[in-house]
């Protein structure tokens, strides 16, 4: 477990933070039980991540009040996330004690009860505000009065507590904007004895343990990170003593440590845990330090390879510095080096990453390769709200867009190269299916977004629902296979005056493929059957966005004042190698 | 040997340490409030290696006080 600061540490850091981070989240947190210092916690944390934070935490034990309430401190604040955490005792009340006080129908009756209000409770919060909900579902105690007997019993104690969580869960699941925390889990990692302290409990009414409560943090911090979407992308890997033990230039191939002995399984088991991510889309690439063929022979041919060429979305082993190395990458896929984590086991490589590319985040590997799995595990920054099925086809992508490249170097000139691809794209509707995409295009794209306008979820669920609003998304193809949901419009109808262009983007997967011109030229034909005269678009440059800077002139808008205006009497040509399909 | 106490609790009080004394208590520091001195007690409890027990806790008015409850744990700081 990586070590956490006490809970002073943050008390005093969070008097001297910078608050002026582009990345701004307000974070509200209901509870129980005191959870005093939190607010400070979240604030340093966020700060370390470049994130202003604004956190406010109800009062103590108030959480009923302040969600029924419509005008309560709560709903006034205008979180952007909300915790209600709660506990077994304070939800158990004297059953905690006494649970077979009453027959195992009272037991069942009284857990629909509890179950009930819950789901109220989540129910109102979502008619008073647009917050993530995120709610914590109940810890199992160990100990029971009956002891080993326990399980044995018909619906006792465990098996309440069980059902609630499973209840919380089913109902939970298909709530957009609400989250369960598993509380249950944070205390069985930790151990119960450890997180609960009787005499912290006895004098203040803590359920959490003061050093626990920056661990817990840690935890809840992996929902920020995912609301704001800034989670990371791509993992990039040193090879000798991170990948395998030992150095394959100076050991050879057969003397490395890979699978067979301790030592070397623990690199294994590293592998798997890198693949179990790469399988969920998290991609994975080499930057390392090494004669090519010594490296590349190890990941071809070693039988204890986990990780195959194919699993790598782009592969540097040479003798150039990590640092360019690393650039290469975030150009060759297209995504800024916010997006990386770096892991070497060399603390100079570290360092010097850190200091040259302070944007990467670069882990502080453990010397004891066996602990490699636990630092990875334990890290809240691949944390997603959705995981969707472009996300788990990611990396075979990818490995697809390898082959891209090599087609359009082969190819004479750049109109050859597309007219060749087979392009195809396809509209759909925002709908259940295709929102959590939308959404999760509208908080990522920095490059090709004409306005960079970030719309929470629930905002583009309201916006799908309004008439006055044309948005989709676009499927794009090509010969080499699906590039998935690459793209968004959302446009903004002004009656038949005009329609604004409100949010364009693209994104970097399908950047120069002439896309944007097919897809604008089916909004210019929808709002030509709609008998628009105009088509008006606002560019807000950001320091990321010069992709998109000529779009606009490019499709023949004008400037006229502040707007860029495309009038629809004028012709307006789609590339033709583009095949146009509508969901 | 009493500086390492007062600096502790003059780090949780967020005050300057010249302002503790034995004497010092939630009636003089106005920081200290009931959940300083739970971080307090822990605190504590981690840097000089030991467990108060619950009694103490109550019985702790003033600094005195935890000078007087880490003796007992055999950690001396009037010497």
């Amino acid at each position: 477990m990586p070590e956490e600061e006490k809970i002073s540490y943050y008390l005093k850091k969070s008097k001297a933070l910078k608050d002026n981070f582009e990345k701004k989240i307000r974070i509200s947190i209901l509870s129980s039980f005191t959870l005093n210092g939190i607010e400070e916690i979240f604030k340093v944390k966020c700060n370390e991540k470049n994130i202003s934070c604004n956190a406010c935490l109800g009062d103590y034990n108030q959480y009923n009040q302040e969600i029924l309430d419509p005008s309560s401190k709560l709903y006034k604040f205008k979180p952007n996330i909300t915790f209600l955490i709660l506990d077994t005792r304070s939800i158990l009340e004297e059953l905690w004690y006494f649970p077979y006080a009453i027959d195992e129908k009272q037991r069942q009756n009284f857990i629909e009860k509890k179950f009930k209000e819950i789901k109220n409770l989540i129910t109102i919060f979502l008619k008073h505000s647009n917050s993530k909900l995120i709610i914590s579902n109940f810890f199992i105690p160990v100990n029971s009065n009956y002891g080993i007997f326990e399980t044995k019993l018909k619906f006792g104690l465990q098996k309440m507590i069980n059902t609630l969580n499973n209840n919380l869960q089913d109902f939970i699941r298909n709530l957009d904007s609400v989250y369960l925390f598993d509380m249950n889990g944070f205390i069985s990692k930790h151990g119960e004895n450890n997180v609960f302290d009787p005499k912290q409990f006895l004098f203040g009414d803590l359920k959490i343990s003061l050093n626990f409560i920056p661990y817990l943090v840690n935890d809840l911090m992996g929902y920020v990170i995912a609301t704001l979407g800034i989670s990371k992308r791509c993992i990039v890997l040193d090879l000798d003593n991170t990948l395998w033990g030992g150095i394959v230039g100076e050991d050879g191939f057969n003397a490395i440590k890979l699978g067979s002995d301790p030592s070397g399984k623990a690199f294994v088991e590293f592998q798997k845990y890198l693949l179990g991510l790469h399988n969920r889309g998290i991609l994975l690439a080499i930057n390392s330090k090494n004669n090519f063929d010594d490296a590349i022979k190890v990941i071809e041919e070693h039988p204890d390879m986990i990780l195959k060429k194919e699993h790598f979305a782009s592969i540097k082993i040479n003798w150039n510095n990590k640092v360019s190395n690393i650039k290469e990458i975030s150009d060759e896929l297209n995504f800024g080096l916010e997006n990386f984590v770096f892991f070497d086991d060399d603390p100079l490589n570290r360092e010097f990453m850190k200091s040259s590319l302070p944007q990467v985040l670069t882990v502080d590997l453990p010397a004891d390769p066996s602990k490699y799995v636990r630092t990875i595990q334990e890290m809240n920054e691949f944390n997603l709200l959705k995981i969707t099925s472009e996300d788990k086809q990611r990396g075979v992508i990818y490995s697809q867009q390898k082959e891209r490249k090599t087609f359009e170097n082969s190819s004479n000139n750049l109109e050859d190269f597309l007219k060749n691809m087979d392009l195809k794209v396809t509209i759909k509707k925002a709908d259940t299916f295709t929102i959590p995409r939308i959404s999760q295009l509208i908080l990522k794209t920095n490059q090709f977004n004409l306005t960079t306008k970030r719309y929470s979820l629930e905002e583009i669920q309201k916006l799908s629902q309004n008439d006055d609003i044309l948005m989709g998304c676009v499927q794009v193809e090509d010969k080499f296979g699906d590039n998935g949901i690459t793209a968004v419009f959302i446009v903004k109808k002004n009656g038949t005056k005009e329609w604004i262009l409100d949010t364009f983007l693209l994104s970097c997967r399908v950047m120069g493929r002439q896309i944007e011109k097919s897809i604008l030229g089916y909004i210019i034909k929808i709002a030509k059957q709609n008998n628009v005269d105009k088509i008006i678009a606002n560019f807000i440059p950001t320091k990321k966005n010069q992709p998109i800077e000529n779009f606009l002139p490019d499709c023949g808008f004008k400037k006229e004042k502040d707007f860029w205006v495309i009038s629809l009497n004028d012709s307006f040509m789609a590339p033709d190698f583009i095949k146009i399909d509508e969901k | 040997m009493s500086e390492k106490l007062y600096e502790i609790i003059a780090k949780v009080m967020d005050t300057s340490i010249d302002k503790i004394t034995d004497n010092s208590s939630p009636e003089t520091i106005p920081s200290w409030d009931s959940f300083n001195s739970y971080i307090l007690l822990d605190e504590l409890e981690s840097e000089f290696k030991t467990e108060f027990t619950i009694d103490e806790i109550t019985e702790t008015k003033n600094v005195s006080d935890i000078k007087k409850h880490l003796k007992v744990h055999g950690i001396n700081l009037n010497d």
